[in-house]
């Protein structure tokens, strides 16, 4: 166990399935050198096969007992899908645009298909992923080498790329197969929780970009973080599969929201909801229950007073609010551990625990060199 | 003279020990031995022996399909030889594998082949060798690895930031973009070798200083692998430098999800390069005192199947290891060792926090302390005959 624990809350009342976050994900780390097929963050449609195909299915995990069960590594084309492109470059000659590959399967083949019937009970809702970084991580405890760690300063999971041998049992270990193997490379990689934004006070790249404001980031142990009220205050946000026991630190507020259903006669049915509670439950477990009341009570009684520190929450007004990241903090760290920090590059976000009063750096507002920095 | 020998004999039929492979007698040679391979002329005056390798089963893995595949492993018989000149020492080792398994770069579920010498650091005492899954705490060994891969390249590009982009993504169209495609290829390295050292399972950490000096080829032909290893007899990590060295040697089989722990794996070896001293070959290779049944009924008596494994099952063995190869791949002072001094060489064994109830040792102020209780209150009799049973526990060989 880590001293200190970042986590992510995400509102599924919220996310629109814009894919944003897997794209802003993407295009900073896994678009390139082996990573092509791997989304670090990826929305999935639920009910779903999900990515890869049946996540759910390949086991992983820890039992009642504390046990590590075995799991299955997925196949390539079978199951996270071939990344394809096409031929941009023969088109100028009269090409016909094809595909390099045929596409057979690949993340979001069944987006928005979800389950029930149309139009009467038919129903999905997006349920966007990444890394759970785990208090106690199924990847971590597979590992024959030792590559994997949780980090003290903020429990998030890495890999150790100097130690992995590419064994792959830490895929098998992962319940939620958010590990990925680089064939390039013949390593494991995964989220990285963006730690080097991180520790710069910048929130990771798939909250900083969502549309929705869906996800809030902050340590766990911060009460002021929107994450520790909606985790710990009011016990809103719930971890996803909390049954396979590896402690998941990405949170969730369950769907609450969705449209009635309709009768054989196309009548709405009153007080009706098309999203099942025993899939809630098999995501989040019992505690969806309450989770569901508070969201209720609490949104009744904004009707009721106009006052809910939860809604407002909920509402997402403001990044910096939503963000509580800690610059001072890893600066603090750097400094205990000999590290020397960069400086931050944006202050919009940096306020903690132990930040106090601003930044010397200010990435939009000139100071920064930015002579060095390529693009291409 | 005659007594002596029908003593020998009947012994012979009570412990009923298949004695291990003989040693392998190193030949001497002229020639350089710089750059070896399975073609090498100097593998003509060779002497090979016989080594069986066996299904590594101390320790389960995690991967469901790799273990039903394995479920029924039986064991590989290799031929090994070593030649050696005044300051190298090279080894064929020639194993029969009917898939030819080659790691790709476009795939996630594919493993290579491969093989592995391991040598101990110190080995002044054949009584108390380095454990031989990869060494023990305070007895490290150095492991020289191939693996049949495709090209491979370094997670950082070696620093080469130019050619680690999506090549979409490049200013390149057309002949341009063929081109960096090719200069990106070059990048790569088609040859996955690397050397380890290691104190036991887990700990193993690649040798990157450079003072590791040993060229590692790995040939497929009529349905059988050729591994060639030619190193220093001396280096910084090693000194072979002596009248016998043990050895060890395990293969992977890539068709079979094979890598890590799920191997094959040679006992500790003996490579006899000047004749004169037997300690080490009698302790690997001798004859193993004790009653075979006598030594059952002990194993029995004294509970060891509480929590290890002595007989194959389906259920992984978290309590211990599983001894249902022990006497394939460990030797009888390995045995012996583990019964009168459980804390002397310690099995790594799983992640502590992957079977949290079942701890294979505690630690007392960073030293492993095994939670295996101390047989040392055995009589010398019941010892040789329980050494004699439990080297019996091996599988088969195909």
């Amino acid at each position: 166990m880590s001293k200190r624990q970042l986590a992510m809350v995400m509102d599924l009342n919220k996310c629109i399935g814009c894919q944003t976050c897997t794209v802003a994900c993407k295009t900073q780390w896994t678009n390139r050198n082996g990573r092509e097929y791997m989304y670090w963050n990826n929305v999935e449609t639920y009910p779903g096969t999900g990515y890869p195909k049946n996540w759910m299915d390949l086991g992983g995990g820890f039992d009642a007992a504390g046990d590590l069960q075995p799991g299955i590594i997925p196949n390539l084309e079978a199951d996270y899908g071939v990344p394809w492109d096409y031929n941009y470059d023969a088109l100028q000659g009269g090409a016909s645009f094809e595909p390099n590959i045929e596409p057979t399967w690949g993340p979001n083949w069944d987006e928005d298909q979800g389950a029930g019937a149309f139009p009467q009970d038919n129903y999905f809702f997006y349920l966007p992923r990444i890394c759970n970084h785990c208090t106690n991580p199924g990847c971590l405890s597979a590992c024959p080498r030792d590559a994997i760690f949780k980090r003290e300063e903020d429990g998030v999971v890495l890999v150790d790329l100097d130690r992995c041998q590419g064994y792959r049992y830490c895929i098998a270990g992962c319940p939620y197969k958010k590990i990925y193997f680089n064939p390039k490379i013949s390593k494991s990689e995964k989220c990285i929780l963006c730690f080097p934004r991180i520790e710069q006070g910048l929130p990771p790249a798939c909250s900083q970009q969502c549309v929705g404001r869906i996800r809030f980031v902050g340590f766990l142990d911060d009460e002021d973080s929107q994450v520790f009220k909606l985790v710990n205050k009011y016990k809103v946000a719930i971890g996803l599969r909390t049954d396979y026991g590896t402690q998941p630190n990405v949170y969730y507020i369950p769907p609450t929201e969705s449209p009635v259903k309709f009768d054989a006669n196309g009548k709405i049915i009153p007080d009706s909801g098309r999203l099942p509670i025993e899939e809630l439950e098999k995501l989040f477990g019992p505690a969806v229950h309450a989770s569901i009341k508070t969201i209720n009570e609490e949104k009744q009684k904004r009707k009721d007073t106009g006052a809910s520190e939860l809604m407002d929450i909920l509402i997402a007004y403001q990044h910096s609010d939503m963000f509580r990241l800690d610059n001072n903090y890893y600066k603090q760290v750097a400094k205990e551990k000999g590290r020397n920090p960069l400086a931050p590059v944006d202050n919009r976000y940096i306020a903690g625990k132990f930040t106090k009063g601003g930044h010397e750096m200010n990435f939009f507002h000139g100071g920064h060199d930015n002579t060095s920095g390529g693009h291409h | 003279m005659k007594k002596l020998a029908s003593m020998l004999l009947v012994a012979g039929v009570i412990t009923s020990v298949a004695t291990a492979d003989s040693a392998i007698n190193a030949v001497k040679v002229k020639a350089d031995l710089d750059k070896v391979d399975n073609k090498s002329s100097v593998w003509s005056g060779a002497k090979f022996s016989d080594v069986t390798l066996y299904p590594q089963t101390a320790i389960v893995l995690n991967d469901k399909k790799a273990n039903e595949l394995n479920q029924q492993a039986k064991a590989i018989k290799a031929k090994i030889a070593a030649v050696y000149n005044d300051s190298k020492i090279a080894f064929m080792i020639k194993w029969p594998d009917g898939t030819k398994s080659v790691q790709q770069e476009g795939k996630t579920d594919v493993y290579g082949d491969g093989f592995a010498v391991q040598f101990a650091q110190n080995y002044s005492n054949p009584k108390e060798l380095p454990y031989i899954g990869m060494g023990s705490d305070g007895r490290p060994v150095v492991i020289h690895l191939q693996k049949a891969t495709g090209i491979t390249f370094e997670p950082n590009g070696n620093g080469d930031i130019e050619h680690q982009i999506n090549p979409n993504q490049t200013i390149f169209f057309e002949k341009d973009l063929a081109n960096y495609k090719e200069r990106v290829k070059t990048v790569g390295n088609a040859d996955y070798q690397r050397s380890f050292i290691s104190e036991g399972f887990r700990s193993m950490t690649q040798i990157k200083d450079g003072s590791d000096q040993a060229t590692m080829n790995m040939n497929y032909d009529s349905k059988a692998w050729s591994g060639t290893l030619s190193r220093s007899l001396k280096d910084s990590n090693l000194n072979l430098d002596a009248a016998t060295i043990p050895v060890a040697f395990a293969i992977w089989d890539g068709a079979k999800m094979g890598r890590d722990g799920l191997k094959y794996l040679a006992p500790w070896t003996a490579v006899i390069l000047k004749k004169g001293d037997d300690t080490l070959v009698n302790a690997l290779h001798g004859k193993i005192e004790g009653d075979v049944e006598k030594g059952k009924e002990i194993v029995a008596a004294n509970g060891c199947a509480g929590c290890h494994q002595v007989a194959p099952t389906d259920a992984p063995s978290l309590m211990a290891p599983s001894l249902v190869n022990i006497g394939g791949y460990a030797s009888a002072d390995y045995i012996r060792e583990s019964l009168v001094a459980p804390n002397a060489a310690i099995v790594g064994g799983y992640n502590r926090n992957a079977h949290s109830n079942t701890p294979w040792y505690n630690l007392d102020n960073g030293k492993r302390i095994s939670a295996m209780t101390d047989y040392s209150f055995l009589e010398k009799g019941d010892l040789d005959s329980a050494v004699a049973y439990l080297k019996t526990l091996k599988v088969g060989a195909k």
